[in-house]
């Protein structure tokens, strides 16, 4: 089986694996007690979650007292948003379950933040509804939370502009306005500084690292309003109840140190999955790249995302209006060392430019449509996202997101599965609520584009042979399923 | 093969579903109008993920109209393909009235049972064939008409 599917889960790291077998066998000898303990086997326990939280600390440069362990990302997010119970909430349209549906239950009002047609927030539509929040109620304790990656499509969201815009509402009178992000995804795939992103809160999973599955962490800043989700206890400095899990957290440490020096070795990852998108566009010229990626196309780079690959002359000048929010510099993560591809939505290269030009203070407002994020408040509007105007984004070095059109998105996952490939799908015939993916929906608003993407994630350890293999397994699928499908393809270009 | 407990949702199909997804019986590839139909029929939606159209050939013998032919094309999961497949192996040679009557239960057990969420699917394919029948009824009314007169 060649597995493609790491954003699902991560394969256990054999360090984790050490690390962990060990701690079973101190258990199996009597010598590991519960760590709220005072014996010696229970100090035994203190001292391997302390190591833990220490190393975990490191990895997102927090202090050790700031970093809570929990049962994985989705407690982690489900605690951020039970702290901001009836307090306004900010979510993208495109976070994760588990910050939607906590969100949907505590926030009032729940502010959706749309999303352009490659999944970057609308910074327009939070300053226009914070700039409401500071005439109305200024005095609120307020939530803004934005993941640093899509999971579905590894888009970057633009964190260092939102921590702006945070610090400034904060200095206009939103005295109590918090910044969460999820960052599940993205971490150990670029570098990750919760002081240099200004976060108040943060989600870590550790399997998604290569660590067990049932072990997270919430960093949260000292002097951030706090409240458990789980009582009963006073574990955690009586921020999460429950017995302590030394077992776990001695997984997590491992790959929490290996994680610290792996974004640079993802560089090589991203250089594979930008090879892999030029080699499907290749194979099967009518398929949508949904993430951004870097194209070598006759010698020069180029990049794209959103459809199909476009060429700097075929791009036509109604696309660059789409393109030209207020042009800040691409969002940079902390650090801002990542060198991830930026999409261009289809514009040329020399659009692109003038875009940057215009940076520095000179905002090039173009043909945005106002509709959309007013009546997108609730999240229940079906504008399409290509309103909102785009800005160049970034992607996670390890993540592909490809829709293959008439071709259904569970079939061709099968069938890679058949033929020995794990990827996943946004399809919902594979979703189990029967809704195609959200994220999608949320960029394109295109339900076929949603049914027929594929997710293929890579790990550290993928091969180009595998992903050569993929690509010869790959084009048959697609186009037998493609040609037994009631949906005719468009004429090729 | 044991049963998954109610709390893990089953994905796994029967091998029954997996050799129609693989091995699909009676599809039309590319351009379906090379398949002369006196019938068709289409249902769902793109949207919603599944589509299906159904085509037959209708012959008689006996004194009764029978399914002599039919070809099919689906856009949508496993359990689409599949089960279209397996309505096409249902209904060829049947005659109409009889192939009418196959429900999504009897695709269903065809394939050897289908994850519940998927069930939808299956009563797809049977939708399609109906309308097919339908197509072709209508089509032949006033031809029929006429030769009574």
């Amino acid at each position: 089986m060649i597995y493609l599917d790491f954003s699902a889960t991560s394969p256990l790291d054999p360090s984790a694996k050490k690390a962990m077998l060990e701690v079973m066998e101190l258990s199996e000898r009597r010598l590991l007690g519960n760590p709220s303990s005072l014996h010696t086997p229970g100090s035994r326990g203190r001292d391997l979650l302390s190591s833990a939280r220490k190393s975990v600390a490191n990895l997102v440069n927090a202090s050790p007292n700031e970093i809570i362990f929990t049962s994985g990302g989705s407690e982690s997010n489900n605690t951020v948003m039970n702290i901001f119970d009836s307090c306004p909430i900010f979510v993208s349209k495109i976070e994760h379950p588990s910050v939607l549906a906590p969100a949907e239950e505590h926030a009032e009002p729940l502010y959706k933040i749309p999303v352009s047609s490659e999944g970057v927030i609308s910074l327009d539509f939070l300053k226009e509804k914070l700039d409401f929040l500071l005439e109305s109620s200024p005095k609120k304790k307020i939530l803004i939370s934005v993941m640093t990656a899509n999971n579905e499509t590894g888009v970057l969201e633009p964190l260092k502009e939102v921590s702006t815009l945070i610090k400034e509402y904060r200095e206009k009178g939103l005295k109590k306005l918090y910044f969460h992000t999820d960052a599940t995804q993205a971490v150990g795939k670029i570098p990750l500084d919760t002081k240099s992103l200004g976060v108040d809160y943060l989600t870590i999973s550790a399997h998604k690292l290569g660590g067990p599955v049932g072990i997270g962490a919430l960093f949260v800043r000292t002097g951030a309003p706090y409240k458990p989700l789980i009582l009963g206890g006073e574990q955690e400095n009586k921020r999460r109840a429950g017995t302590s899990n030394a077992l776990l957290a001695a997984g997590f440490k491992a790959v929490a140190e290996k994680s610290f020096s792996t974004p640079k070795k993802y560089k090589e990852v991203a250089k594979l999955r930008d090879w892999l998108a030029s080699e499907i566009l290749r194979e099967l010229p009518t398929a949508k790249i949904l993430t951004a990626v870097g194209i070598e196309r006759e010698g020069t780079k180029e990049t794209i995302v959103g459809r199909e690959a476009i060429s700097s002359e075929q791009s036509s000048k109604g696309e660059l209006s789409l393109s030209l929010e207020r042009s800040k510099k691409t969002s940079r993560i902390s650090g801002g060392d990542h060198e991830g591809a930026q999409s261009t939505a289809g514009v040329s290269r020399g659009a692109l430019r003038s875009a940057r030009l215009d940076d520095d203070r000179n905002p090039t407002e173009v043909s945005r449509s106002e509709k959309d994020s007013d009546s997108s408040q609730y999240g229940k509007s079906s504008n399409r996202s290509e309103e909102i105007a785009s800005r160049p984004s970034k992607s996670l070095p390890n993540i592909l997101n490809v829709s293959f059109p008439s071709a259904e998105g569970e079939s061709t996952q099968l069938y890679l599965d058949l033929a020995g490939f794990a990827v996943s799908t946004g399809s919902a015939c594979a979703s189990g609520d029967l809704e195609p993916s959200h994220v999608i929906m949320s960029m394109t608003g295109d339900a076929e584009i949603a049914h027929n993407s594929v997710r293929f994630s890579l790990g550290l350890d993928t091969k180009k042979s595998d992903l050569k293999k993929l690509i010869k397994t790959l084009k048959p699928i697609v186009s037998r399923l493609q040609s037994i499908s009631t949906i005719k393809l468009k004429e090729q270009p | 093969m044991t049963k998954p407990s109610p709390l893990e949702k089953s994905w796994a199909y029967t091998e029954i579903v997996k050799d129609h997804f693989l091995n699909p019986r009676n599809f039309l590839m590319g351009d379906e109008r090379k398949f002369k139909a006196d019938g068709e029929g289409i249902v769902g939606n793109p949207i919603c993920g599944d589509q299906m159209l159904i085509k037959i050939k209708v012959g008689a013998k006996n004194g009764e109209e029978y399914i002599s032919d039919i070809g099919w094309k689906t856009y949508g999961c496993a359990s689409a393909i599949a089960s279209t497949s397996a309505l096409s192996e249902l209904a060829k040679g049947r005659s109409l009235e009889d192939a009418d009557k196959i429900t999504a239960k009897e695709i269903c057990d065809f394939l050897g049972g289908l994850p519940e969420h998927k069930f939808h699917c299956s009563i797809l394919g049977h939708q399609a064939l109906h309308k097919a029948i339908e197509d072709y009824k209508h089509k032949k009314s006033p031809l029929a008409e006429a030769k009574d007169k």
